[in-house]
């Protein structure tokens, strides 16, 4: 392993731990709600990542104006994608937590071990 | 079942590892000349403004460059919000109450000062977000959510009977949809000039004129999306309060 070089990736690095702690939520804890907050975290450490490739160390922000050359810019795809990512993240979000709210009105728990019968780990 | 807990947190410890190599591998944050920044990125900063009609770069990719991504997303959240009226229903009133009321008492004073001195402000910056996404940073999708955050302040601080009052149900219904509408109108008025779906710099028009007409298509765009997103998070929340289990004490019925 690079060392060196992940301790200059910090950001890289970071959304890849914040991306194991979702996973690691969504696949230990039984409730559901739980779940869907590992689901965010993940999709939030996605999108860290994606940002922070778009950063240009000094840049300026991707406007056009006065006396900022386009080749100082901070590149604009990563954070157009990402604009679009947080959106469908919380339409995704809001479909899952009507889904819970029709699963505890007929089962009466959130609790995915219960519902299922089965014993989670 | 301890030995599972242990089989997933070694398989993480695994996919942990392979990314962090990944990571070491890949180009230093924050440099000029990796891959992502050399391809096609140097021809939209360059010709953004001209080609897009934004001077915010952003906006122009996002509103003509990869429109058809942004039509997509335009829908995903329309049926998202079909998705959650078609499983929970419109919020029934007289029937469901925000947490506050099922408090059992009443908000107190100063937050409800707060918000309604603060609502009408968020409003205010949200149109203002709204309008200047073309040359600053903003957006309709930003003033969408804060449109949003707005009435869901004033939903948790008042309660939804008060709420929909204010905006029911026959008001939000044709907004919905507007931003999907907003975006169809216009790329067609784009291809009844002649050019592709989704342009905004239109031949056969004057210069001072081509400039009106690009600020009107773009403002169009971003207030429909604006306005769209915001009601929609404010339906799917509305739809999503439930309290009519919760028994109001008799002292405490509806103002």
């Amino acid at each position: 392993m690079n060392f060196p070089r992940i301790f200059h990736n910090l950001n890289y690095a970071v959304s890849v731990l914040l991306f194991l702690m979702g996973l690691y939520t969504v696949a230990i804890k039984p409730n559901l709600i739980k779940k869907l907050m590992g689901l965010n975290i993940m999709e939030t450490a996605v999108f860290l990542f994606i940002v922070s490739t778009g950063m240009v160390k000094g840049g300026h922000a991707p406007i056009v104006e006065k006396g900022v050359k386009a080749s100082e810019m901070v590149n604009p795809i990563p954070q157009a994608l990402i604009l679009t990512g947080i959106v469908v993240a919380v339409s995704t979000t809001a479909v899952a937590l009507a889904l819970c709210i029709k699963i505890h009105e007929k089962f009466g728990t959130l609790d995915a071990s219960k519902i299922t019968g089965r014993e989670e780990i | 079942m301890k030995w599972k807990k242990l089989i997933v947190i070694c398989s993480l410890a695994v996919l942990g590892g392979l990314l962090l190599f990944t990571v070491g591998e890949m180009p230093l944050f924050g440099s000029k000349d990796s891959p992502d920044k050399t391809h096609v990125i140097p021809r939209y900063l360059e010709k953004g403004e001209e080609e897009a009609g934004a001077k915010n770069i952003i906006t122009g990719v996002i509103l003509n460059y990869r429109g058809y991504d942004t039509e997509g997303e335009v829908s995903v959240i329309f049926s998202a919000l079909c998705a959650v009226i078609a499983l929970l229903g419109r919020e029934r009133r007289r029937l469901s109450r925000s947490g506050v009321d099922a408090a059992g008492r009443p908000t107190s004073v100063i937050v409800n000062t707060v918000v309604k001195f603060l609502v009408p402000i968020i409003l205010f910056f949200a149109v203002y977000v709204m309008l200047h996404g073309e040359d600053s940073p903003g957006g309709g999708f930003q003033g969408g959510a804060i449109v949003g955050a707005s009435i869901i302040i004033f939903t948790l601080a008042f309660g939804l009977p008060r709420s929909t009052d204010r905006i029911p149900v026959g008001f939000r219904i044709p907004l919905e949809s507007i931003a999907v509408l907003a975006f169809l109108s216009m790329g067609f008025l784009g291809m009844l000039f002649g050019v592709n779906f989704l342009t905004f710099i239109l031949p056969g028009l004057s210069s001072r004129m081509a400039h009106t007409v690009r600020f009107f298509m773009l403002s169009f765009i971003e207030v429909g999306i604006g306005v769209a997103g915001g009601i929609i998070f404010t339906s799917i929340v509305f739809s999503m309060i439930r309290e009519d289990e919760y028994e109001l004490p008799p002292n405490l019925s509806q103002p």
